[in-house]
């Protein structure tokens, strides 16, 4: 990371620390609205990362943007930061207007929207934040191919749900809703924005995954058992070795990720992250729990708000079926004996 | 090694687990009940629990003299797993058949016995296990709660965390300090039974990480016991829990807590023609009906007084980490959004086992300290 970038991250992870304590997100999670935390990311500049100066951004890149995801991750923090930010990347990738209200986006293969005659139609569930933001960016089968369209959500009926971390995850009804901007993409930009997306949601993850490894490693030199601390313990010494086995792998991982997606071309390393990244959501989560023991499955503790979400996140967006399919499918197009060739070419496949 | 029997089901027992089942299909039907993974502990029903009193399916294998039906530990183990495999809401009597009903029975006064055993048998009388304090979890010896010898009883002080529905119980079985902490803090430990709604007794619920109230916290401020409330000999404490822990320990619901997802799992696939994501699933059978045998052949030798604490901490260490399994091993072949309040039995099953799942190796002895006791129990055999 440049000296710039590591500064940005700085700024937002104070932000973080002194704005989004355990009793914060425990408020959003009953239904309301962190406006002050939305509001000092704004007087930042940080929803707009990503955006380029030329339409008003702060002029980042994605590599900046999946690094604050992390934080998201990190901090549990309460808000569609992510919503809001990444319906701006698709919206400039696309040549649309970035919007500067708060924003949500459905990229699924096989979404149940039409667009027709200017307007849109169609439900979709767990749409993000939905509840509480204007803009919709959304992915619509037009007559002639797929369209990119930006609707307002004044014009949808929601209704409210959740995912298990009780964050919103509404269902977004639309019926001829007026479309506010439109362009075609095309499949494979579709297929872009679907990775673009998992890799985002790989990068939340593995700041939750940070976390409980930071709250696990604590609460051993804390905990005492039998008149030792419990990190004394060989069982719980092999926790916490797999535990920051599973930490540092996830963070490299991303790292890794990150370069690739900065150099603008991809091999497989978007689902090679997803892939290892759920599984190491799986680990971490049980041996943090299973290392808190009682005190760590309670509300008042701060841990299942990382947990959680991991037990949420894994199952958003291009998850592990997704990739390993598509994994698969590349797989079969190795030419016999050549596994160790393809591993280790370094030609990048897909260009972004 | 140990060797455990294998049990045949007789035709009696056959019939008695399709009477079972037939009772819990209807009231599925009727909508008495809603299937629920972990509802063992997590599904607190009174009235379901007065139902079940009725059929006579509460302490199944106890003497008639207290309202039991003298059956064997057989036929209860049937029962359980029916109970089980349809996510049935048994925990608020839970704990007074499958432990204090044994216990009184092995340790008890006749006093005792008849005095809860009859009610207990009509699911009407609760009992929560007050075990636990903050600083003692694994090093469960070390409790502090302590009582005071006074006319005609003891005046407890102090408190117990962790309990189980305490809030719907009657009674708990406490492990308190009889004679202050000496050489050894195994021994000075009594078993008594507190009445919860016992002037000093105060419940303060600890909601579970999904909101829930499932566990509590219970102060006791100068709560007078009466003496007929000692459970066994005075000092004798420690060994009498320890006596319970083998039934506590190898029964079914520590196998089948996330039975009901493994069922719609199978069902799914059946449903999408899905033979590959069959074949991964049928592993699973393999491991349960592996685990399945184990815990049938410790209820086998309990019954027969037997000495099982090896193979009962085993059925608790694997058999809980196959029930973690589940909702791991059914995200990877089907596609669910877990969800509490999901409408797709699926996601609701997934959102359950997923939530529950951290306490299943935690709840009734870590599994590291299984761990610590099976090799230790190898070692010196
Ligand atoms: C859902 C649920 C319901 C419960 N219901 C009840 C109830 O009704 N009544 C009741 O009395 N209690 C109940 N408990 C409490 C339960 O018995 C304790 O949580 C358990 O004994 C562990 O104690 P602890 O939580 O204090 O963890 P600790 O003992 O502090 O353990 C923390 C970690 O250290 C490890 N550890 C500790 N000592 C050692 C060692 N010597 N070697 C290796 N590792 C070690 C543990 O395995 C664990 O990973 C319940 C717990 C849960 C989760």
């Amino acid at each position: 990371m440049s000296e710039m970038k590591e500064m940005i991250v700085n700024v937002v992870e104070k932000i973080f620390k002194d704005k989004v304590d355990k009793e914060k997100v425990d408020v959003v999670e009953e239904g309301k609205w962190a406006e002050d935390v939305w509001q000092v990311l704004q007087d930042n500049e940080m929803l707009a990362v990503a955006v380029s100066e030329e339409n008003g951004g702060a002029g980042g890149d994605l590599d900046d943007l999946l690094n604050l995801y992390r934080l998201i991750g990190k901090y549990a923090v309460p808000i569609p930061f992510v919503e809001t930010t990444f319906a701006n990347v698709l919206l400039e990738k696309t040549g649309l207007n970035v919007t500067q209200e708060k924003a949500t986006y459905a990229v699924e293969e096989q979404l149940n929207v039409s667009i027709d005659n200017g307007t849109v139609s169609g439900t979709i569930v767990n749409v993000p934040w939905a509840r509480y933001v204007d803009e919709l960016v959304v992915v619509a089968a037009g007559t002639s191919g797929l369209e990119l369209v930006q609707v307002s959500l004044k014009d949808a009926a929601i209704s409210p749900n959740m995912n298990l971390a009780c964050e919103p995850r509404d269902t977004v009804t639309l019926v001829h809703a007026p479309v506010q901007q439109q362009t075609k993409i095309t499949n494979e930009q579709l297929e872009y924005f679907i990775a673009l997306e998992s890799a985002a949601k790989s990068a939340a993850m593995s700041g939750a995954i940070d976390k409980a490894y930071e709250l696990t490693v604590r609460y051993t030199k804390e905990r005492e058992q039998f008149g030792r601390p419990i990190h004394r313990f060989q069982l719980v010494q092999q926790h916490l070795a797999n535990l920051a086995g599973e930490a540092v792998i996830t963070s490299s991982a991303i790292d890794n990720m990150i370069a690739s997606i900065a150099q603008k071309c991809l091999q497989n390393e978007v689902a090679y992250t997803r892939i290892r990244i759920e599984e190491a959501a799986k680990i971490v989560a049980a041996s943090a729990h299973q290392v808190h023991a009682a005190i760590g499955v309670t509300h008042e503790h701060s841990l299942h708000q990382y947990t959680r979400r991991l037990w949420s996140w894994r199952e958003e967006g291009a998850g592990e079926a997704y990739w390993t399919k598509q994994l698969a499918n590349r797989l079969m197009e190795v030419e016999d004996d050549s596994l160790w060739g393809y591993l280790t070419r370094t030609e990048k496949v897909f260009q972004l | 090694m140990f060797s455990l029997p294998t049990v045949q089901f007789t035709d009696e027992q056959e019939q008695f687990r399709l009477e079972v089942r037939a009772f819990l299909q209807e009231h599925l039907a009727k909508g008495t009940f809603k299937t629920k993974c972990d509802s063992w502990l997590s599904g607190s029903d009174p009235a379901f629990s007065k139902l079940i009193g009725e059929q006579g399916w509460i302490g199944l294998t106890w003497p008639k003299k207290y309202g039991g039906q003298e059956r064997s530990t057989i036929d209860r183990y049937i029962l359980t797993e029916e109970f089980l495999a349809v996510g049935a809401p048994v925990a608020a009597h839970w704990f007074a058949d499958r432990q204090t009903g044994p216990l009184l029975m092995r340790f008890g006064t006749e006093e005792q016995r008849e005095f809860f055993l009859p009610k207990i048998v009509k699911g009407e009388c609760y009992f929560g296990i007050g075990l636990s304090e903050p600083n003692s979890g694994s090093d469960l010896a070390s409790v502090k709660t302590r009582a005071e010898k006074v006319d005609g009883g003891w005046i407890i002080n102090g408190s117990k965390t962790w309990t189980s529905n305490a809030h719907d119980a009657h009674y708990a079985v406490t492990l308190i300090r009889t004679e202050p902490l000496g050489e050894k803090k195994h021994d000075g430990l009594s078993q008594l039974i507190i009445d919860l709604h016992a002037e000093g007794v105060t419940i303060v619920p600890i909601k579970y990480l999904t909101g829930e109230h499932h566990f509590n916290e219970v102060f006791f401020d100068n709560v007078f016991v009466p003496d007929n409330m000692v459970v066994g000999t005075l000092g004798n404490g420690w060994k009498q829990g320890l006596a319970e822990l083998a039934f506590e320990r190898s029964g079914p619901e520590r196998i089948l807590s996330t039975f009901p997802l493994l069922d719609e799992l199978i069902a799914g696939l059946k449903r999408q023609g899905d033979a590959a994501g069959m074949k991964e699933a049928s592993k699973v059978l393999s491991r349960l009906w592996g685990l399945r045998n184990l815990s049938i052949g410790v209820a086998k030798v309990l019954e027969e007084g037997g000495e099982v604490a090896i193979p009962a901490a085993l059925v608790k260490s694997i058999g809980t980490k196959f029930e973690q399994s589940i909702p791991e091993i059914t995200r990877l072949l089907v596609r669910t959004y877990p969800r509490l309040e999901a409408e797709r039995r699926i996601d609701r099953f997934m959102a359950e086992s997923t939530l529950h799942a951290p306490g299943f190796t935690i709840r009734g002895g870590t599994s590291e300290v299984l761990y610590g006791m099976v090799a230790k129990g190898v070692v010196g055999q």
